[in-house]
């Protein structure tokens, strides 16, 4: 059962604290007639989860394609993820009907100028606020609001707080989602998204050289200087991820240094609750298959799969790998039925989604693919806490 | 309203509809590359650039950086400048991935919507 709670942003006029599971609150429109066109003063209806929030953590380097991902991720939930409306223009929150995704940066101790003056990276944890980002967390995890503080990129400063409700799936984004234990425990699930340096290197290029002053010199000295921070702090987090996307560079083309060919892993923890790993025709072996042949015809380089068994950082994980690129639909709905254990809800919804976003950096290779992937199992995840959640307030009741 | 406009279908649902002025429109130079003409045509480019307020940023943090790496390669402070320059860098590929998707025309009805351009018509 859900429980709607209604509050005129951004105040907290409603305190949905103390809501139990059997209030529902219905609100009449008595007042509709009077929003007028280009007033933003609505009445917002939000509905959250009986008891918590599932909260998701999701972790990589700066340019490594976190936004991307968030952009998938939230298509998969349905509708689409905006900036909180009437607020900061500058907020780097995400807000749509079920997910809410708060990006780690807020939680600066330091803006720029501290940073400069005390000669410490973005990376570093003395210039982030881990007991605050632990605190809010919680709260929103626990189903109260929170005045979150925003970084703005584009000052380098930290902006007054904004009023954030709790969402029925909440994601964090950064650098540190799993660097402070406490913040670990919260998490329900937990992506890295590994890049490796050739790649993060093309990558950067591709992003960086149309911008004046930079050139090829300016982009290598800025990924080198932060290397020893990113291997200290951000690096260390992927043994405690249940998923991780490895991007490596092809092994299909011999000596290929462009990036535009990626060999892709997913990383995925064994013996977890609520997830149940992807696999390739039979769970537990090891495969190797190229689809490429008689039935379907690739160009080059064409596409490798691969899945087994392997132990990463001393956990029981599975690993289904693809190596090289989609050229079209039909490569990528062949593939689709072939990999089981999707989570989709019916045929074709990982082509689907993939085309639906097909200007999205990635959709032509394993990026786009393990992402959306990943994505649909976050929502099975979702689904089977809350209905884990409703049976035992049922059992509760009848108690 | 279908009636005046010669040779499209009817629509099942009234649009407002504007008439369009091509000048207040074009692109200004520094938004439009021109990819070099290949064999058979010559293709015009409108490439959304970064926001003149970030670029500026951006370049003058790769000079700061530069700067402060000159006397000490491993300090703090010059790590700290090339960690800026990255941070600027991504908030401008942001700011770009923003822009790309923005309609000249609704922009600047936003902001002047008595104007012909943005006249609407609804029946």
């Amino acid at each position: 059962m859900a429980i709607c709670t209604v509050h005129t942003t951004p105040s907290l006029s409603m305190p949905n604290t103390h809501l139990h599971q059997r209030q529902v609150i219905f609100f009449t429109s008595a007042r509709r007639n009077q929003f007028f066109r280009g007033q933003n003063r609505a009445f917002t209806v939000s509905c959250s989860a009986d008891a918590k929030t599932v909260v998701i953590g999701l972790a990589a380097d700066s340019g490594c394609g976190k936004s991307t991902f968030m952009r998938r991720l939230t298509s998969v939930f349905g509708g689409a993820a905006e900036p909180p409306k009437g607020g900061n223009p500058d907020s780097n929150t995400l807000i749509s009907d079920t997910t809410t995704v708060i990006c780690l940066d807020d939680y600066h101790s330091l803006d720029r100028t501290g940073r400069k003056e005390k000669g410490v990276t973005a990376l570093d944890p003395r210039a982030n606020d881990f007991d605050l980002m632990y605190e809010q967390v919680k709260a929103l995890k626990e189903g109260k609001a929170v005045d979150k503080p925003i970084y703005n990129h584009v000052t380098g400063l930290l902006d007054p707080p904004e009023v954030i409700q709790p969402p029925k799936i909440l994601v964090i984004e950064g650098l540190h989602p799993m660097f402070d234990e406490r913040v670990r425990d919260l998490l329900d699930f937990s992506i890295y998204l590994d890049i490796s340096n050739e790649v993060k290197f093309a990558w950067k290029i591709q992003r960086d050289m149309a911008e004046r002053g930079h050139s090829l010199e300016s982009i290598k000295a800025s990924i080198e200087a932060r290397k020893p921070d990113f291997d200290a702090f951000i690096d260390p987090q992927k043994k405690y991820a249940d998923a991780v996307i490895e991007v490596l560079p092809t092994q299909l083309i011999p000596g290929d240094n462009e990036g535009k060919v990626l060999r892709v892993r997913l990383i995925q923890k064994e013996g977890l609750k609520h997830f149940s790993p992807v696999y390739l025709f039979d769970e537990g072996s090891t495969i190797s298959w190229i689809p490429c042949g008689r039935k379907l015809t690739c160009s080059y380089p064409g596409i490798k799969f691969a899945y087994g068994p392997e132990t990463y950082f001393s956990n029981e994980v599975s690993v289904l790998e693809m190596d090289g690129q989609f050229d079209r639909l039909d490569e990528l709905i062949y593939v689709e039925s072939h990999l089981s254990n999707l989570s989709s809800k019916f045929y074709g919804e990982v082509t689907q989604q993939m085309l639906k976003h097909s200007d999205f950096p990635g959709s032509n290779n394993g990026t786009g693919l393990f992402q959306t992937i990943i994505g649909l199992k976050i929502r099975d995840l979702y689904e089977q806490i809350v209905a884990e959640r409703a049976t035992a307030t049922a059992e509760a009741a009848k108690v | 309203m279908a009636a005046s406009l010669s040779g499209m279908t009817t629509l099942s649902t009234p649009r407002p509809v504007r008439l369009l002025n091509i000048s207040n429109l074009y692109p200004s130079p520094s938004q439009v590359r021109l990819l070099p003409c290949g064999a058979r045509r010559c293709t015009r480019l409108v490439v959304r650039s970064t926001p003149s307020e970030i670029a500026n940023k951006v370049s003058e943090s790769i000079k700061n950086a530069e700067e402060t790496c000159a006397d000490d390669p491993k300090a703090g402070e010059c790590v700290a400048a090339w960690d800026e320059v990255e941070e600027l860098s991504a908030a401008a590929s942001h700011a770009r991935d923003k822009n790309k998707g923005k309609d000249p025309l609704e922009e600047y009805c936003k902001d002047n919507p008595e104007t012909n351009e943005c006249r609407t018509y609804e029946d």
